[in-house]
């Protein structure tokens, strides 16, 4: 039973760190953006090619700096020109986005399955109440943690971090104030993109990697951040944690009915509250 | 509705039965076809951008549903087999109902997330449920020998199906159009371009926008019901959101501003891939390239050719008249 609760957990890290991008964009730009699967999906495959020949660590560092080069790009490419044009359109053209980027990670590495073995220091097997435990699973519940600590600190205790929360609760009003919303929305759009691409790449040993991870990941993101409330990182992480759980409870008692439990998750919190359970607040 | 907007119907529904009559290729009647069912499929997502402004990326959980019913239902031999047939897709678009009496209260873009996760959950249940749905090999549907007082062979053959499929799609095109003329579509309109002034107006908002959902995917249904009789099988790929997702790009690259919009995208997606895959296997950067372009440069698709060709008439005759004076 903790095992399960500890499996429920490492899910729910992975969906957070995914989920919390997909948040922080909604606050401050008023977006969803159907690549962030994608991005996840290119940070394990940039990771898995980089840690090949210089090790895991490495893979992840590189994952996360080119991810948020390219979250960079797509804020200025993408976001920013759109941004007048509703999120509709956004939408859209980062489902376009989403396309291309499979067709190129089937071009550059193929559609077989991939996988990217754990960093040498957390190979083993933890044994827990009689039961073994891989050490590699603590470290994602570990790299959920940092990051969601990180964010937190960042958001609530810096002063970049109050320009975010200004500028997702009335962009014209911080502008107005001096607030460089353009650069702060450049900056979350790449902290979002290099947290999807890391964790996708701390996904890699666990889960394989294959040119649909992103459409996966994508789904139980959305349902995050929309039963989490649309721009709220709180919300998406009490949600992550609870759709983690309930993923692994569902496989482990009701095999048949999993992928329906967080459909009704859903349904029951829209019917509660239909603005999420945190409602649009950073 | 003006005479010539009838005939325009009718030389439309005369279409297909006269490809059907004449000597093409079996292949080519086949491909034709299956277009008519992804162009069913195109048409309720269409519908539903154009009445709620809103994207569904969760159709194709519609457009398999009745197929999957029709497995359930048919062994059981509870009714005649024609009203299980109208009966999975009366269902499925009351579902769809249901679903977005809730789905509709959330914030806006939220609620193509919503139908993305609905549309895999669906996925995931028929890979899951084996007893139902035979999981990922597949269901093979029993149907009865006659049909509508066709026989079967007809209606797997592309020469029958093609005339069926058609007729039924021009049908529900004139039907679309109607409810989209209608006072009701109108009202849906307003309560798109703004809900609180709707509202204001004294018009309930929640339950329009919902039916609209509901007839979407009832429209839908009617593809996927064509499409599961023709092939007599049905499988989770059908449901799979990728179908879901072509659909969409459909109607956007037809344009949801006239109805006939995602019908005419579904056909010329069609043939674009079939005649790309020949040459190429980068046909999702080519769609994905193609959907950016439309969605930024010509929001109108090919639907807005027609208003924009005329004004260019209107133009030339204005000119000619000018020169001439």
């Amino acid at each position: 039973m903790a095992i399960q609760l500890l499996n429920g957990l490492v899910y729910g890290a992975l969906l957070f760190t995914v989920a919390s991008g997909l948040a922080l964009m909604f606050g401050l730009r008023r977006i969803v953006n159907f690549a962030h699967g994608s991005l996840y999906m290119l940070g394990a495959y940039v990771g898995y090619s980089v840690s090949r020949p210089l090790g895991f660590w490495t893979g992840l560092i590189a994952a996360g700096a080119c991810l948020a080069l390219i979250g960079v790009l797509l804020d200025g490419a993408v976001f920013r020109p759109l941004q007048r044009r509703g999120p509709l359109t956004t939408l859209l053209v980062t489902f376009g986005l989403a396309l291309i980027a499979e067709d190129l990670v089937l071009s550059v590495w193929g559609k077989d399955t991939l996988s990217l073995p754990a960093p040498h220091a957390f190979a083993g097997d933890w044994s827990l109440f009689d039961t073994s435990f891989p050490v590699y699973r603590l470290l994602i519940i570990g790299f959920g943690a940092i990051a969601a600590l990180g964010l937190l600190l960042w958001l609530k205790g810096s002063r970049i971090g109050l320009f975010v929360r200004a500028a997702s609760y009335d962009p014209v009003t911080s502008a107005v104030q001096g607030i460089n919303t353009d650069r702060i929305g450049a900056l979350v759009v790449a902290v979002s993109a290099a947290l999807a691409g890391m964790s996708g790449v701390v996904a890699a040993p666990l889960l394989s990697l294959a040119p649909n991870m992103g459409s996966d990941i994508l789904v139980d993101s959305f349902i995050v951040v929309v039963v989490g409330g649309l721009g709220s990182v709180g919300g998406a992480f009490v949600t992550a944690l609870v759709l983690g759980q309930i993923n692994v409870l569902g496989v482990v008692f009701m095999p048949e009915l999993t992928s329906l439990l967080p459909f009704f998750l859903m349904i029951a919190v829209l019917v509660w509250k239909p603005a999420g359970l945190a409602g649009d607040r950073v | 509705m003006s005479f010539g907007r009838v005939l325009a119907w009718i030389v439309l529904a005369a279409v297909g039965p006269t490809m059907a009559w004449l000597p093409v290729s079996l292949l080519a009647k086949s491909l034709l076809a299956q277009a008519t069912f992804s162009a069913l499929f195109a048409l309720g997502v269409g519908f539903l951008l154009r009445q709620n402004g809103m994207v569904s990326f969760g159709h194709a959980a519609f457009f398999g549903l009745p197929g999957y019913m029709l497995g359930a239902l048919l062994p059981l031999r509870l009714m005649p087999p024609e009203v299980v047939i109208c009966a999975a897709v009366l269902l499925t678009g009351v579902l769809a109902f249901v679903i977005g009496l809730v789905f509709v209260r959330a914030h806006g873009i939220a609620f193509g997330m919503l139908t993305l996760a609905v549309g895999q959950a669906v996925y995931e249940a028929a890979t899951r449920m084996r007893w139902l749905s035979g999981g990922n090999d597949g269901l093979n549907l029993k149907l009865p020998p006659k049909l509508f007082g066709l026989s079967l062979n007809t209606l797997q053959q592309p020469t029958g199906m093609l005339t069926v499929s058609w007729l039924v799609m021009v049908a529900t095109l004139v039907l679309v159009s109607i409810i989209a003329a209608s006072r009701f579509g109108i009202l849906t309109e307003a309560i798109r371009d703004n809900e609180e002034r709707a509202r204001f107006l004294g018009y309930r908002t929640l339950w329009p926008r919902a039916a609209v959902f509901g007839l979407s995917a009832a429209v839908t249904a009617i593809g996927g019901t064509m499409f599961s009789l023709y092939n007599a099988f049905i499988s989770p790929d059908t449901v799979h959101w990728t179908a879901s997702g072509s659909a969409l790009i459909m109607a956007i690259l037809g344009g949801s501003g006239a109805s006939w919009g995602p019908v005419a995208g579904a056909f010329v997606y069609f043939f674009l891939k079939e005649s790309l895959d020949s040459y190429t296997t980068h046909w999702l950067s080519i769609i994905g390239t193609a959907l950016i372009v439309i969605t930024v440069a010509f929001p109108a698709g090919l639907a807005g050719l027609v208003p924009w060709a005329r004004q260019l008439i209107v133009l030339r005759q204005r000119e000619d008249r000018v020169a001439g004076a």
